[in-house]
Order: structure tokens, then sequence, then C-alpha cells
């Protein structure tokens, strides 16, 4: 009886053992949105580059925010005016750095190749021999991993084994020798998704996977499929990973809901662009540069915006245009801003009219909004200029 | 039953190994069948005493407590009374002799399955908090602000042992998901990844 129970124990155990490898499975299992050609083209073109930049913003507080790594010290210095001046420079170009976007690049497929076969060697060692190249200062990519079956034959290793290998000898901080539990399960997964830690799974799979591994374009996939359910776009904004989910919602012609959030959120530009860059990925024959480029007149640059506003320790109260300045924060809009947003407008309604919007009903409805309030603004700040005797232009 | 007779044979066999030590065993004997006892209990019915001749034993720590019971205590009245907003270990004072404590705290709070000390750690000293890599709230309280670290049990005053269980279940957590940390900033070489035209043209 004794013996019988255990059996089905084992039994019971290798079936959950089994269920472990089926669920493990799941979350690197490919996605229904894949790249189906080679995105990488497109992805370094200079302009979508750009545009995907300006979409990203810069916020300062936010790159810069408080991290709990060991070191997090900080330092006071007095400074003059020009130090600090190029200091908010450097710091400025540093978080352009923090900002670096992942690259996207197709899934690399495995090619066995074989250099020699050796069959007088079969049987030699019962273990697989591989031999690492471990030069000092070698690229990760150019390194050269060759492996001797036991049967013989010398090849090329696999990407898998090369990605071991660099590992073992160049280890790369954070990554894990093993797949973390929260990719390997699917429920620990989604449980993440849930909970909305979109940029800790994203930071995690940047460390963890390299670019041209299917399981980072899967569980990218998948995270960015929940962001487009839960609408949190706010929550990537300004880190390096919201230029990949904009290529990826424009890839995939799901620009829709981001697009609704960047007009509810006054990001009018933004919203621009990122039309601008569905246009351009499809290929749709809509003449979008013009806009563009009157646009970029107008907008500074993310940089320039960040540098400014650091800048604006420098001014003094006593200045000339201190009350013109007065009304443009108070509004939130300079001159400038609403003469942009007029051609964004028309640029956006354009493109809700056309076909290649899907959500048209809630889309309008955001712009009739966004208009209202701006009509408001504008009248509030014409009303205000009027009554400080500020020139009106 | 089974276990009550497996304690049983396990303790015979205990007695028949080292038969000098005959009165110890059959202490340690009698121990470990109340805790098998209570083990087979426990998924069944909670409201059960197993010590049914006397009022609970407050040392007594052989009945596990699942940690979805440790979750919903931390978030209920009765934790609150207890602890206030405060963390578990911020009034717990460790015992000791002289100005200054020990260097390092005591190896362990509970001795089969009881609590040896006048004095334990804050985690042995409520059996409600359990230590589990699910259990992120109690985690969290044990993990700095500043460096992200698992904090010192010179700050904490845990037992080496609880600490290292703490240790274990924080990794646990983070390897999860269930808690998040600062990942490494990874930098990319992109030329690695683009090719040579690409290096050109940048």
């Amino acid at each position: 009886m004794h013996l019988l129970k255990h059996l089905r124990q084992l039994n019971g155990l290798q079936g959950l053992r089994q269920a472990i490898r089926q669920v493990s499975s799941a979350p690197t299992k490919p996605s229904a949105l894949q790249y189906e050609r080679d995105p990488q083209p497109l992805f370094t073109d200079a302009e979508t580059q750009r545009l995907l930049q300006s979409m990203t913003q810069l916020n300062l507080d936010r790159v810069y925010r408080k991290r709990t790594v060991p070191d997090n010290s900080s330092e006071t210095k007095f400074m003059t005016n020009e130090q600090l001046d190029s200091e908010f420079q450097d710091m400025v170009v540093r978080a352009q750095h923090m900002l670096q976007m992942p690259p996207i690049v197709e899934i690399k497929k495995d090619v066995q190749r074989v250099i020699a076969k050796d069959p007088a060697l079969k049987d030699f060692a019962s273990t697989k021999y591989v031999f690492t190249d471990i030069t000092f200062g070698r690229r990760q990519s150019e390194r050269k991993v060759f492996v001797r079956e036991t049967d013989g034959t010398l090849e090329y290793a696999n990407l898998d084994t090369i990605k071991r290998m660099n590992q073992l000898y160049f280890p790369l901080e954070g990554r894990q020798s093993y797949i973390p539990r929260m990719f390997a399960l699917e429920e620990l997964l989604s449980k993440c998704l849930t909970e909305h830690k979109y940029e800790f799974i994203l930071d995690r799979l940047l460390v963890q996977y390299e670019p041209h591994e299917p399981e980072f374009h899967n569980i990218s996939a998948r995270v960015f499929e929940h962001l487009n359910e839960s609408k949190q776009f706010d929550l990537l904004r300004s880190t390096r990973h919201f230029g990949p989910m904009a290529f990826f919602y424009a890839w995939h012609r799901c620009i829709d809901d981001l697009l609704y959030d960047m007009i509810r959120r006054d990001y009018l530009h933004n919203a621009v662009e990122l039309i601008a860059l569905s246009y351009k990925v499809h290929q749709i024959p809509v003449e979008y540069e013009a806009t563009l480029t009157e646009l970029d007149k107008l907008h500074p640059t993310p940089s320039q915006k960040a540098l400014a506003e650091l800048r604006s320790v420098f001014r003094r109260p006593e200045d000339q245009q201190g009350i013109e300045q007065e009304i443009n924060t108070a509004i939130g809009k300079t001159e400038q801003d609403f003469a942009a947003d007029e051609i964004s407008l028309k640029f956006i309604e354009q493109y809700i009219a056309s076909e290649h919007s899907l959500k048209k009903v809630q889309l309008e409805l955001a712009v009739q909004t966004l208009k209202e309030v701006n009509r408001e603004k504008l009248l509030l700040f014409q009303g205000l200029k009027k009554a400080h005797g500020v020139q009106a232009s | 039953m089974l276990p009550i007779a497996r304690g049983i044979y396990g303790g015979l066999v205990n007695i028949t190994r080292n038969s000098r030590g005959a009165l110890h065993t059959a202490s340690a004997f009698r121990c470990k069948a109340e805790t098998s006892t209570a083990d087979a209990e426990s998924p069944e019915a909670d409201g059960e005493d197993n010590s049914s001749s006397s009022a609970p034993d407050p040392k007594d720590r052989s009945k596990v407590i699942p940690v979805e019971t440790s979750m919903r205590y931390l978030k209920s009245a009765a934790y609150k009374q207890t602890y206030g907003e405060d963390f578990v270990w911020t009034q717990y004072r460790r015992n000791h002799k002289g100005m200054y404590a020990p260097r390092k705290t005591r190896k362990t709070c509970i001795r089969q399955n009881r609590i040896s000390t006048g004095n334990p750690c804050p985690i042995c000293r409520d059996e409600y908090l359990v230590l589990d890599y699910r259990n992120t709230e109690l985690l969290e309280q044990f993990i700095s602000p500043h460096s992200g670290d698992v904090l010192s049990y010179s700050k904490t005053g845990l037992c080496q042992k609880t600490h290292l269980r703490l240790m274990v279940a924080v990794q646990q957590a983070r390897d999860s998901g269930y808690l998040t940390y600062d990942v490494p900033f990874r930098e990319y070489d992109y030329s690695e990844y683009y090719g040579q035209e690409q290096k050109q043209k940048a």
C-alpha cells in the first residue's frame, strides 16, 4: 500500500512538473503582434529617431528620480553662474544619455555552422568542450565561441551558448544565469502587468535579454499590448521605453489610444508627430513634413525646453519681461503655443477624418473639448495682456 | 492518524539508535508527536486547540500559520493597535548587559517549536508575522528606502536565523516581481546591433 501511495505521489509530482513546464513556456510564446519584416532600417532612420525622442519628452525630475542604489550620495558645491550654467548643460546631455532607446532589431535565427567533422575524436570525452575567446576589450557580438561535440564535430556555438559564455566571463550587472521567475511563470508576469509595473518589467527585460532574442520581442510586445488596454501611457513618458512603445503602436496600426491620451494631456505636437510616424511607417501618401517643420520652428526640442527650465533660476524678478512671463506661466501657454496648436489641430482633424483612424468618435470628442478649453485660455490670455498694457502683436 | 504513527515510529528509531540518552529522547519524542498532530490538524480546522487540557501556551510556535492569514493580519485593526504606524521592529529593544550590545544578535529565538527566550526578536515574538516572498507588506518594512538593501540585524534586532530567512524571502520576491527594485542601467553600443553602415552614419 505504501509503495502504491509513493508511486501515486510521484505521478502527481510529475504532473505538477509538466504543468509548470507548460506554464513556463507561456510568456515566451509568440505574441499576436510581431514585426513581420526587419524594423531596424525604419527605426534607426534619423527622422524617426527625432520624432521618437520628441515624443518621449524630457522630464528631468523623472529621469533623475531618486534611485535606491547602494551609493546615492549627493554633493553640495558653491558655484558661479557660469559654472552652474555649464553644469546644467552637462545635466541635460547626461539625461539624454539615460533616455537612450534600446535597439529594435529582427529576431536572429540560429544557424548551425560546422567547421570540421572528426569522427576519430568520437567518444574522446563524455562532455562537450566549449572554447571561448576571452580577449579583453572585444565586443560581445564579435567574440568567437566554438563547441567540440562528443561525436567529434567542431562547430560554431549557438546563440544561447554564446550568451551564456559572455555572461560567464564578462558578466553584465543585473543579468541572471537562469530565467527570472517573473519571466518564466505566466501568472507572475500577468500579476506584474496588472499592478502596472511596466517600467520595472521593461528595465529588467533589457538587462536579461538581448534585443535580437525572441523572448525580448514577445515580452515587450505583451507589455505594450497590456499598456494599450490599461492606457497608462504616462508611466513610460520620459523613460527610454516610450520611443519603442510608440514605434510598436505605429507599426501595428493601433496608435489611437496613445493619440487620445496625448490630446487629452494637451501634447498636441506629440500627437502630430505620432501621426506623422505612422504615415511614415506605412508609407501613406500624406504630406506631413511641412507641418512638422512649421511646428519645429514654434516648439523647442525637449532638451532645449529642459535647459530653459533649469536656467529659469537665473531670471531676476525686476526683469523687463516680468509681467509677460507671469501671464505666460499663469496661462501655461505662450503666443507661439497657441499658433502651434492651431496648426497641429488642423493636422489631427485631417487624420481623424481619414480612414486610418479607428476610434473616430472618441478622438473627435477629445479634440472638441480641447478646442473649447483653448479658446477660453486664449480669451483670458488676450484679456490679461490688455489689462496689463502689454503690446499685443 | 498516520502522522502520529509516523511520529511514534521516528521516536522509537531515535530511542533504539542512542539508548544512552533515553530520557532526553523520550521528551523530544513527545514533542515531535505533538507537532505532527498540530501539522495534521492545521489545514482542516483552525479553531480546535491541540492542547485540550489547559489554556494555549503563549510560547508555543508549533502551529504553522499560512501566509494568507499573515497578509490579512497586516491589514487588520489588531495589527494597527499593536504596532500603530511604526514598523514591526521600531519599538523592539535588545536586552544585553553593559553599555554595548553584542555585535551579533542571538542565533535563534525558537528552539524545538517553542520560544526559548524572554525577549524574542520582532518576527519571532508575533507568530502572525510570516516571512514569505508573497508577504510584500512585511518585507518592505525591512528594506532601506535609501539604498534598497535589507536592513542590518543590528538595526532591526532580528535573530540570525530569521534574518537569513528574511534575506531569502526578499531575493525570492525580487526575482518573482513581487518587489520592485532599481534595475542597473544598461548602456547599448548601437554599432553592435546595427552593423557597419550605421556606424559610419553616426
